[in-house]
This record gives structure tokens, C-alpha cells and sequence, in this order.
């Protein structure tokens, strides 16, 4: 008989809505990395309420001269070809070579909702217009899935606000499936505890009699759930089925628990971070999560990252605030993206940029084999709401990292008119760098070569 | 070809209704083919057809329950005369009345034929339903459901049926963490407790016992009482001595206690924690105790860390420890507040002394806990016996239904494993039963054997949103729960109860849209009064997060009249148009009534001449349905149709700009409204819908944006001026102002889809009551039976919808009777329901 915790073809397979190709399944299992395999890692990352882009409101360049700004464009050159770099995008500048702009690509399943509520579909791709508007499972998730047994935690979820938020209002970029957000954690000190303090000052044999008991349990609970489930209707099944494999990957998890309790945890020093910072310093703030996640991946405690710097629906957050911290300006973050003045829309665009840059530019400065951690790290950055007008087309996106997964960088690159294509495609392209084999993901139609030239 | 596609479509529509009506075959052929070739094709045709609505394409004998739906959506735009559209020739009304009733006759043989697959009920319980089924299983109210993911907000919809409902891994991670807190909070160790007391008290030199409604000084009883230890768990007794001065014209004040981190001096984004509030109406020299009880779980704080050096980012941190601030605050309010009127014409609060004990230990253990672990003989002399005792009456409980001899064993086993490691019995107990938590048998509606637990449950969660009491497990007990006399008398027993105070608020926010209304930015230099706005600092013109205001009577104010008009058994009709309204004074004050005084709201009889009445102008409605600046028709004439008319008003395309704002993008521009309007429909892809929504929105104009009646607007293309405190001091100078912004008169005429013309909200409100009465209580009847059954409504009820029609509308009866026969009817009683 099969163990509990092996993970089963049908788990995988079940309401991800790819196909994997099967030679790979058959090697899968709980067994531990092999220690010399190098890590291939993918942080997924969201901003809101768009970018700033005269030459380009509807997300593709008017071709007008006049629309054209000199300093300040969320994309920082007006043409497809080599990068540079104006104001926008000026902390880029000298990560040239580690980065992509890509023109043009958005999820169909996003075209239906509102500006505000497509940030749901970002790292899905799925459509929610149909009746059950359900989302579908994210690509972080999905490399999750295939190699999350190879660290202690198999993804990490973050965001800015925490939780899940609701349909049409998301505060995480994961999810496990339909109906299955995955809640984003929001304060520095529970993501370090989290991340390096699992087992709360228990000793090594209070937490194994701890997993032991409550693995006896759920399979108490598992019989109790079958037994329930025969004497229930069709439709009342399907419903329980969704209990029951809840139950089963609790179960995986406690598994997972008890195969990493003898393993040692990293040991990181609490006090180098500013972990009591709150979003009312954004700066600090910021880059105390974009530390974290940096840690996160240094110490291989995991390989699967999610942020949502900013959500949709940040009404009740100190987002809303951000603009005057930063700027002193009087309007709430949110308007700028409706007022557009040139000087505070292009600001904002550049203090993200920043940010953003610090992160990559740390992962970038620490070696790793005969590079660095950047060269094994692809790391999207993109927004689902582009443009003013609400219209949920032509999203900005950003790639950084992962040229020894295969990726090449340093253009801008235009997927316009025929040329366009989905953003699921690049999506593919990210999952096979990271070893995950898909054939499709949500409405792809094939991978992006442009970006990861001969590598299949 | 066309043609002959269609007339097959017909032939076998017809063929089938000739079964169900003894119509001339031949002269129904004719008819109906002649009326949708005439009438219909034209736009939902084979080429390019509007709503994808192909007609040819349709089979007339419907062979799926999507398409049987779409015959009902036919059915219904007939029936209510949306289509065929204003802009083409109108057909005579008996050959629209005959083609009705075929396809009527048609849809009901369809019904009466297919299969009924049952619908899922096997639906987990919504975080409402869950937060309130944990506190009457507990017997106290722990804040769980804050720790679960937010179950979806869908405006004008539902969000109890299964689909909606769906589970996950972190989602049951959650469920159990919550179980874990809530046993730890329900069992206590056998010894008794270390009781913490804590008490201050304030003398009158200073004025420093005087709580004043604003403007307090340090040192003053508005600072509260701090409490640097305390119980990690159990209940809290906080007890205030008070009175209060009372200047001429006022008698009560709301006296409310905020436990958690202090307030004073900081609006920032710490929570806060209400402990309850009191009418305080004792006069000075005769104070009286008023006592305050609650569970500590429910008040977190933590240390604070801050830099060393006046808040630089240099230095050491240093660990402030928490204390637990209890703050009392003046909450009176009769509308003026922002007037700038002086604290002594206000009145004050004396408060003489703050107590604060816990855990209140005067019996222990606790009800709470004997309640599951009693007190008994066996539970020394058999353990195991005892427990299953335990087991037997806590299962009974959650799980909603007497627990089987397989329930009983199976949590034995767990307690065993549980109990294993030598921990104590109250541990064991704890861990065993914070698993049946999490167990599906409690967080899922079951589908019960039984038919009379089963209705129990569907009759305490529509009614309460939480699990049945005892009297309604005694009537199932018994097998009483299927007689229609008993169902009655439960159902109006459950309305009288409290706890429809739950079902009706949940109810009344998701039917009527009501949760933008909270959240709307209001734009604050067009109405500096509605809100209360911290005044200076780094949060300068934000609004002040701990004091209510107007804006929350509001939603309170929409959900007692709705109350009200059940608990009254008032007539449907009343949702459109009342002659009462549910008001307190700081609401009467918004909207101009005279001679309402005090905190609490009560039901106040409406003047003839008022412009109150009904659900169509409540300021939660109008607020919600605005932009926070001005009127918003569209959205007014959206929440119309979808909240009061049932009908379902498609979103526009994404790329499509929304309308602007009419009073500008940030009030500093005017626009007409009509004009902004008429711009949007000139364009061929917005008339379709618009030319069927913007005309029920105008009649709204003449309220604004935070629902009070507002007859004039600014003029067309003016810089709207914000308001300046320092020239518009008072309640004149705002009005002062309110005069200079708004000059000219609105205009809210408008030519219903339909031909009717109305101007303004009376005549809308008349029309609808004469034209539109079974439309309503259609609507009505759909909303409750949905809501009631956690799911949605398909086609195939339709019938048992009419039947319910039929009854709501006889003359004498009310929407309490409404509820009665819904809980009575089939579709309520049946398993497969």
C-alpha cells in the first residue's frame, strides 16, 4: 500500500489545470534533495494601481513624439532592443544585464474583471468570469508542488497587508487551487519566527511526540470524514472531497514537519534586522520584507516566494498613505495613479524601483557556485491594473535573474499586434527554468523563447 | 433558412406546450412564431446576436438546465415588458400575455419531467455563521472568525451556498488553530486563579473626573486606567462608578469603555477593543455602578519596542511592556459635534472610580467549563466512562444532532492518544474536543438523516445565523419539526429572539449592497461635517478611527428597519415606501427631522410631507451608491434594479471609462450629471445597457452624496471651493457655505423604460408601488428563500416561487407571515432541497 505522505499523481495533477509530462512523475517523492543539486529558486512580485507611462497609457507606446516624457516612464526606453535607463527606471541601471521589460502580455482571464479586482488572476492566469469564479492555482505554487519536499518550507507567502482578501479584492498572490488562497503573512517578526524559530523553544522530543499524536489523529479524523462521506449525495461528495483532501495535505505537511525536525535550523541574528518596523516607515518596511525573503532564500529554507508589495484594494492600509510619507503629497496613494502629475507618478514609480533594485542588487552581490544567487533566481515584478483607465490589458512587467536557468537579459522586448502573445507564456518559460516540466499553464500557447533562447 | 430554423425551434416549443394548456395548437403556432419573428429576431438572430442571445439557436423543448434558464430569462424580460426594447414598435399586450404563458407551460412540463439532481447543502459553515455557532457552543464570545480567510463579498449576492464555500489546507490549518484557542479559553486548570484587581480613582480638583466629549487634558479620567497584569485567559469584570453633568435640553449620554492599547494622543493604526457601552443618565451627586464583563482573549496587546532617543532611528531599542488601557469615552452626539461648540454646553461624564478584575473567579470553575466538564462522581471511579459522558453531551452540541455510539468511540480514541503522555485530563479534554472543531460533522451544514434536526439547523441559521437551542433540539426530539403549526410558532419565537438581530444584519448588508457604504472615501472639503477628522498632526484629515458616526447609524439604521418590519409583520410594500423611519437623534439631525433625542435608535412616525420613508432614501443606500462626492445614478440605478426590481444588471466592459465624477474628478470642477450622462450613452456600445439603468438613477438626484436631501447642485463648469473652517465657524457659516456651493435646482425628471415619466423620488416611489408591487415581492421572496436555503434559486423553482408570490401578496400579509410560509413550504422541509 501506498504511504500516506507520498505524493500521488492524482494529488498533483488534480485542479492544477497543466499537464506534466509523466517521466518526471515517476522519480517524484518525499525523498530529500540530493545535496549537491544547486538550488533553482522564483520570487513572484505585484504592485498596484499601474505605472506610469504618458507615452503609453493603454500599455503600448502611442508612437506619438509628443506623448513621450524625457524622465519619466514606468518603461524606461521607448524602444523594443537594448536597455536604458531613464528616470522611472534609473536604480536599474546597473543591474542592465540581469533584467527584462516585456511589452505587451497580459492573462485573458484578468480582461473581464475590474482594474481593481485583476491583481487576483496575476499569478494564476485564471479566468473568473465563468459562473464559480474561482481562481486557479499560482505558478509559485505549482513549483511548490513539484519541489517544495527539497527545503523546509515549501513557499513562502508575503504581502504588505496580510491575509487573503476576498473574490475580487486578493491580498496574496498564491494560491493552491480553486477556492484555495493561500493567506500572505505581513509582519517581519512572525515571518522571521516562522521562517527560523518553527518549534517555539520546544525541545526536539516534545515536537516529534507532538507531530506523532496529532498524526494518529488525523487519521481518526480521515475515517470519521469517509465514513461520513458514503452516506452523502452526489453533489454533497464533491463538496466533502474538497474537506478530505484538505485533511490529506495537512497530513503531507505534518510529514514534511517531522522528516525536517532533526535537520539543524539555520541560525540568523534577530537584531540585524529591524523586525518591529511597520509599514508606517515604508522604506524601512520594505526592505525589511525584501530582507526576509533574502534570508529566506540564502538559507535554502525554501525556493518559492510570493509578495504582493501592494494590493488592489488597499483602502484600509498604510499603502494609502505611502505617497504622502514619502512625497508629502496631499492625495492618497491610490490618486495618484488618476491624477497623473508627472514629477509624483514618475517619483513613485522610482522609489518602487529602488526597492526593488535593493533586493536584486543583494541576491546579485552574494556568490554562489561560479556565479551568484540572482544568476539561480528569476524573479517576476508586474502589475495587473497598468493604466488609468481601469483597462486590465498590456500589464508592465519585469524580469530579473535566472541566467544560469537559462534566461538572457538586457532588452526591451514588444509583443504587440500579431506578435502578442500571453503573459502565460512566460510564466511556462519560468516554470521550466525552475525544473517544473509543464506542457501549459492557464492560456498559454507555448514558451518564450525570446527570453530563454534554446532551452526546452 | 433562417425562418425555417425557427419555426422548428417553435414547432417543438408548442408541440410541448399544447401538453401542459388546452390552447388551438394551430392559432399558438401562428401567434408565438409571428411575435418572436416580428418582435425579436431581429436583434437575437443568427448574425451577431445581442446578449448572445440566439433565438434560432434555442431549442424550443429545452434539453439542458442551461437552456431551460434561458427560456426563464425570456420569460422574465416579457413578463416584466424590458424587451422587446422602447426604440421598436410595441407589440399588443395579449399576444405578449399569450407567448408568456406558452413558454410558461413549456418551462413547467420541462420541470415537471427532468431529473432532480439535489443540489449540494453539504456547504461549510460562512465565518459569520461560524464566529456565532462558536459562541453559543462556548457560551462566550471569543473573536475567532478574524483569524480565517474572508469568506467572498459579492454585492447584491449571497455569499452561503456551497460554491461560495470552498476549503483548503491553510483554511483548515486556521480552523484548527482557532479550536485550539477556544478549548483553551473553555477548560480551565482545577486550581483556583490568582485574581488580579486593579482600581483608580479621580478627584474633581481640575475638573480631572469630568470626561467631556472632546478637548480632554493629561492627568483626566480620559486618559483611563492602565493595567500592567493580567490572566492570559478567562473573563474580565470592570466596574465604573458615574454620573453626569447635563446642560439644559440633554438627559443621557453613551458611555462606552475601549479596552486594549490607549487612545489618547494617538490615532495610528494600533487596533482597538470596544468593551461595551452604557446610557449613562445618573445625575451628579448620585452616581451609579455600572458594570462591564467581557473575556480578556478578546483585548491583545503587545510590548511595544521603540528607539531609546525621542523616536530617531539610532540607538538601542528598548521593550516598552504592554499594559491593558481601559478608556472611557463620552460618546454623545446630537449631530453638532463638529460645530465647535464649547465642552461645557456638552455634557460631561463624572467618573469617580475605574475597577478592574480578572478572571472573575466569584464561581470556580467556571459555568463555562462545568458546562463540559460536570461535576461527577464517575469521573474518579471510571475515567474512561466519564469522558465518554463528556463526549456524548459536548458531540451532541457541535455536531447538532444526538452524537452516535461510532462519534463516542472514535473521540475516546482520540482523547487515549491525547491523553498518552500522562497530561492531564482538562489537557486531554481540550486537544480531544478542539478537534471535533475541526471536524467536518461541525463545520459543514450536514445533511442530516433526521428530518427534524435537519430542520432545526436550517431554522436556527437562516434565522440566527448560528446553531439550534435547546428548545428547538427538544422540538426535533420530539419529531415535531415537520408540522407546519410548530414551524410557525418556532419561526416567530426565533424572529422575537435577539439573535435575528445576526440574520437580519447579514442579510440586509449582502442584499442591499450595504458594505461600500462603510468604506467610500467621503470627500471631506465638500462635507467637513459627516465625519469626525483628527485635527492636526501626521494624520491631520483623516478620519478619527475609534469614535462612531453618522455613518455607522447608518447601516444600523438600515438593518432595524428592516427588523422592524418583520418583527411588525409590516407589508412588503414598506421597503419601498414607510411612514415610519428607525432613527436617533445624530441621525434625525442629518436628515432634518425634528424632536428625536438620544443615542438609541426607535421607530419615529414620518411627517406626510417627509422625504424619508422606505429603503430608497436610507443614507447607508444613498452613502453606498455614491462617489463620496456626488450622486451617482448609475450606481443608484444598479442598486434599484438588482436590490429592490431582482433584476441582474451586467458590469460594464473593462475598457470602457467610467462615467466621471459629477462633481469633478476631486469636487474641483462641476458638471451636469445629465449631460455626463447623455455623453456616455451616445456611444453605441454604452446605450444598450444604459438606456435601460441611467433613467431610474435620476430620480435619485436630489439626494447627495451622503444621503440627505439636496435639492441643488453646483453649477455647470464652477470650481467647487472646499470648505474653510476658519471662515465657516458654526453651524450657520456651514450652511453659509453649503448655500454658496449648491445654486442651482436639480433636475431629476426622467422618462422611465417603459414610457413612464417621473420626477423625482415620489414619483418613483408611487410608480413602483403601483406598477411594479409583484416585481418586488418576487424580488422579496427570491432573496429570503435563497438566502434561507444557502444556495441559489434555479429555473426549476420557479413554480414554488409563484406559489409564495401568491401568498405574500394577499392583503393582510406581512413579511413576517412571508418568512413563516417559506419555512413551511416544500422546498424548505425536503432533504434535496
Amino acid at each position: 500500500m501506498q504511504k500516506s505522505w507520498h505524493l500521488n499523481r492524482r494529488d498533483l495533477l488534480r485542479g492544477t489545470g497543466v499537464a506534466l509530462s509523466l517521466p518526471f512523475l515517476e522519480s517524484m517523492s518525499w525523498a530529500m534533495a540530493p545535496s549537491d543539486e544547486l538550488p533553482r529558486r522564483m520570487v513572484v512580485s505585484y504592485f498596484s494601481y499601474g505605472a506610469y507611462m504618458p507615452e503609453a497609457k493603454s500599455g503600448i507606446p502611442s508612437g506619438r513624439a509628443q506623448d513621450v516624457h524625457p524622465d519619466w516612464s514606468w518603461w524606461p526606453c521607448g524602444q523594443a532592443g537594448p536597455l536604458s535607463f531613464n528616470q522611472s527606471s534609473a536604480p536599474f541601471a546597473n543591474l542592465k544585464d540581469d533584467i527584462s521589460y516585456l511589452q505587451g502580455l497580459d492573462h485573458k482571464g484578468g480582461w473581464k474583471l475590474g482594474g481593481h479586482s485583476s491583481g487576483d488572476v496575476f499569478a494564476t492566469g485564471a479566468d473568473m468570469t465563468g459562473e464559480h469564479k474561482t481562481n486557479n492555482i499560482s505558478l509559485d505554487q505549482l513549483a511548490a508542488r513539484v519541489h517544495g519536499h527539497k527545503t523546509r518550507y515549501a513557499s513562502l507567502v508575503l504581502g504588505t497587508e496580510g491575509g487573503t482578501g476576498s473574490y475580487g479584492r486578493c491580498k496574496t498572490l498564491s494560491h493552491h487551487g480553486p477556492g484555495r488562497p493561500i493567506p500572505a503573512l505581513n509582519r517581519p517578526q512572525e515571518i522571521f519566527d516562522r521562517l527560523f524559530r518553527p518549534y517555539a523553544g520546544k525541545n526536539q522530543t516534545a515536537v516529534k511526540g507532538q507531530l506523532d499524536r496529532k498524526r494518529s489523529v488525523l487519521d481518526l479524523v480521515l475515517e470519521e470524514s469517509r465514513s461520513l462521506h458514503n452516506r452523502l449525495g452526489q453533489a454533497d461528495q464533491a463538496k466533502l472531497d474538497e474537506y478530505l483532501e484538505s485533511v490529506r495535505a495537512v497530513e503531507k505537511r505534518v510529514a514534511r514537519s517531522a522528516s525536517w525536525l532533526d535537520r539543524p535550523l539555520p541560525e540568523i541574528d534577530p537584531t540585524s534586522l529591524d523586525l518591529e518596523v511597520t509599514a508606517e516607515d515604508p522604506e524601512n518596511y520594505i526592505r525589511c520584507m525584501y530582507d526576509l525573503i533574502y534570508l529566506a532564500l540564502q538559507t535554502d529554507s525554501t525556493r518559492n516566494i510570493s509578495f504582493m508589495l501592494e494590493s488592489e484594494q488597499s483602502g484600509a492600509s498604510e499603502l494609502q498613505n505611502y505617497a504622502h510619507y514619502l512625497f508629502g503629497y496631499s492625495g492618497n496613494t491610490h490618486d495618484i495613479s488618476h491624477k497623473r502629475p508627472d514629477e509624483i507618478s514618475g517619483k513613485w514609480d522610482q522609489w518602487r524601483a529602488q526597492q526593488h533594485a535593493y533586493f536584486l542588487k543583494r541576491l546579485k552581490d552574494t556568490p554562489e557556485a561560479d556565479g551568484n544567487m540572482l544568476d539561480r533566481t528569476v524573479v517576476l515584478w508586474g502589475s495587473a491594473h497598468p493604466h488609468q483607465a481601469h483597462n486590465t490589458r498590456n500589464y508592465p512587467i519585469h524580469l530579473a535573474g535566472g541566467r544560469q536557468l537559462g534566461f538572457r537579459h538586457g532588452q526591451l522586448h514588444q509583443f504587440l499586434g500579431n506578435q502578442k502573445v500571453p503573459l502565460a507564456n512566460l510564466f511556462v518559460s519560468m516554470l521550466h527554468a525552475v525544473g517544473v516540466p509543464v506542457d501549459s499553464f492557464a492560456d498559454s500557447t507555448g514558451d518564450m523563447t525570446e527570453l530563454r533562447p534554446g532551452t526546452v | 433558412m433562417t425562418g425555417s430554423l425557427l419555426r422548428t425551434t417553435l414547432l417543438v416549443l408548442l408541440s410541448l406546450s399544447a401538453c401542459a394548456e388546452a390552447n388551438d395548437e394551430s392559432e399558438a403556432d401562428v401567434d408565438v412564431h409571428a411575435y418572436l419573428q416580428t418582435h425579436c429576431v431581429d436583434c437575437h438572430g443568427p448574425e451577431d446576436p445581442k446578449s448572445e442571445l440566439d433565438l434560432t439557436q434555442l431549442p424550443g423543448e429545452p434539453t439542458s438546465l442551461r437552456e431551460a434558464e434561458r427560456w426563464e430569462r425570456v420569460l422574465i424580460m416579457l413578463q416584466r415588458g424590458q424587451m422587446p426594447p422602447d426604440e421598436v414598435p410595441r407589440p399588443e399586450q395579449s399576444a405578449t400575455d399569450r407567448v408568456v404563458s406558452q413558454i410558461e407551460a413549456t418551462l413547467g412540463h420541462w420541470i415537471a419531467r427532468s431529473e432532480q439532481l439535489p443540489a449540494a447543502v453539504a456547504r461549510r459553515l460562512t465565518n459569520f455563521e461560524y464566529q456565532n455557532t462558536m459562541r453559543d457552543l462556548l457560551g462566550f464570545e471569543l473573536r475567532l472568525a478574524e483569524h480565517l480567510p474572508e469568506d467572498p463579498v459579492i454585492p447584491y449576492r449571497f455569499n452561503n451556498s456551497a460554491e461560495l464555500l470552498l476549503m483548503g489546507a491553510e483554511q483548515l490549518q486556521r480552523y484548527e488553530e482557532n479550536a485550539a484557542r477556544a478549548m483553551a479559553a473553555a477548560i480551565v486548570d482545577p486550581a483556583t486563579p490568582d485574581v488580579h484587581n486593579v482600581r483608580k480613582e479621580w478627584k474633581s480638583e481640575r475638573q480631572n473626573n469630568e470626561l467631556a466629549v472632546t478637548g480632554n487634558r493629561r492627568g483626566n479620567v480620559a486618559g483611563g486606567l492602565s493595567v500592567r497584569q493580567w490572566p492570559e485567559h478567562g473573563e474580565y469584570r470592570i466596574r465604573v462608578q458615574a454620573s453626569g453633568l447635563f446642560p439644559e435640553g440633554t438627559a443621557a449620554m453613551p458611555l462606552r469603555l475601549v479596552m486594549g492599547y490607549g487612545l489618547a494622543g494617538d490615532i495610528g493604526a494600533a487596533p482597538f477593543f470596544p468593551v461595551g457601552t452604557i446610557h449613562l443618565n445618573a445625575e451628579d451627586g448620585e452616581p451609579r455602578i455600572y458594570e462591564f464583563r467581557g473575556r480578556i482573549e478578546n483585548h491583545p496587546v503587545e510590548p511595544q519596542r521603540q528607539y531609546r532617543r525621542g523616536g530617531t532611528r539610532t540607538g538601542n531599542l528598548t521593550t516598552i511592556p504592554a499594559s491593558l488601557v481601559i478608556t472611557p469615552q463620552n460618546l454623545f452626539d446630537d449631530g453638532t459635534l463638529n460645530d465647535g461648540i464649547a465642552a461645557e454646553l456638552r455634557p460631561r461624564a463624572v467618573i469617580d472610580w475605574i475597577e478592574f478584575e480578572a478572571p472573575v473567579a466569584d464561581t470556580w470553575p467556571p459555568e463555562h467549563h462545568t458546562r463540559i466538564l460536570f461535576a461527577s462522581p464517575l469521573r474518579d471511579s471510571d475515567p474512561m466512562a466519564y469522558v465518554k459522558q463528556v463526549l456524548q453531551r459536548f458531540l451532541s452540541r457541535a455536531f447538532r444532532r444526538p452524537a452516535t455510539s461510532q462519534d463516542v468511540d472514535r473521540y475516546a480514541q482520540i482523547y487515549q492518544i491525547f491523553a498518552a503522555d500522562g497530561a492531564s485530563m482538562e489537557a486531554a479534554v481540550r486537544d480531544t474536543l478542539a478537534v471535533a472543531l475541526t471536524s467536518p460533522a461541525f463545520l459543514y451544514h450536514e445533511h442530516q438523516a433526521d428530518a427534524h434536526y435537519r430542520m432545526a439547523s436550517r431554522l436556527s441559521y437562516f434565522l440566527w445565523g448560528t446553531m439550534p437551542d435547546e428548545t428547538l433540539l427538544e422540538r426535533a426530539s420530539a419529531g415535531q419539526l415537520q408540522d407546519p403549526v410548530i414551524i410557525a410558532e418556532q419561526v416567530r419565537r426565533l424572529l422575537a429572539d435577539d439573535r435575528a438581530h445576526d440574520f437580519v444584519r447579514n442579510f440586509s448588508t449582502q442584499w442591499l449592497a450595504l458594505q461600500r457604504c462603510r468604506t467610500l472615501p467621503i470627500n471631506t472639503r465638500l462635507f467637513p461635517r459627516f465625519l469626525y477628522l483628527v485635527k492636526k498632526g501626521q494624520h491631520a484629515g483623516e478620519e478619527v478611527p475609534f469614535r462612531p458616526t453618522v455613518r455607522d447609524d447608518m447601516l444600523d439604521e438600515t438593518v432595524a428597519f428592516v427588523l422592524e418590519l418583520i418583527r411588525s409583520n409590516e407589508q412588503i410594500d414598506q421597503i419601498v415606501d414607510s411612514d415610519f423611519a428607525m432613527l436617533n437623534e445624530r441621525l434625525a439631525a442629518h436628515y432634518g427631522v425634528r424632536g428625536v433625542q438620544g443615542h438609541q435608535l426607535r421607530r419615529v412616525a414620518l411627517p406626510a410631507d417627509t422625504r424619508l420613508g422606505g429603503l430608497l432614501t436610507q443614507g447607508a443606500v444613498l452613502t453606498g451608491t455614491g462617489t463620496g462626492s456626488a450622486p451617482h445614478p448609475i450606481y443608484r440605478a444598479k442598486w434599484l434594479r438588482e436590490a429592490i426590481l431582482g433584476d441582474h444588471v451586467k458590469d460594464p466592459p473593462a475598457d470602457v471609462p467610467a462615467l466621471e465624477d459629477s462633481a469633478g474628478d476631486s469636487a474641483d470642477q462641476a458638471a451636469n450629471i445629465k449631460d455626463l450622462l447623455r455623453a456616455h450613452r451616445q456611444k453605441v456600445s454604452c446605450n444598450d445597457c444604459h438606456a435601460r439603468l441611467d433613467p431610474w438613477g435620476i430620480a435619485f438626484e436630489h439626494y447627495n452624496a451622503v444621503g440627505q436631501y439636496q435639492p441643488k447642485v453646483p453649477p455647470d463648469g464652477v470650481r467647487v471651493l472646499g470648505f474653510d473652517a476658519k471662515k465657516h465657524t458654526d453651524a450657520a457659516g456651514y450652511q453659509q457655505y453649503l448655500d454658496s456651493v449648491f445654486t442651482v435646482s436639480v433636475d431629476a425628471a426622467s422618462t422611465l423604460p417603459g414610457g413612464a415619466a417621473v420626477n423625482g423620488m415620489e414619483d418613483l416611489k408611487s410608480w413602483l408601488l403601483l406598477r411594479q408591487q409583484d416585481v418586488i415581492t418576487e424580488n422579496m421572496v427570491r432573496r429570503l428563500l435563497s438566502y434561507g436555503l444557502g444556495r441559489s434559486l434555479t429555473v426549476r423553482d420557479r413554480f414554488a416561487v409563484d406559489q409564495l408570490v401568491r401568498q405574500a401578496r394577499r392583503s393582510d400579509a406581512g413579511l413576517q407571515d412571508l418568512i413563516v410560509a417559506i419555512c413551511q413550504s416544500d422546498l424548505f422541509l425536503k432533504r434535496d432541497n
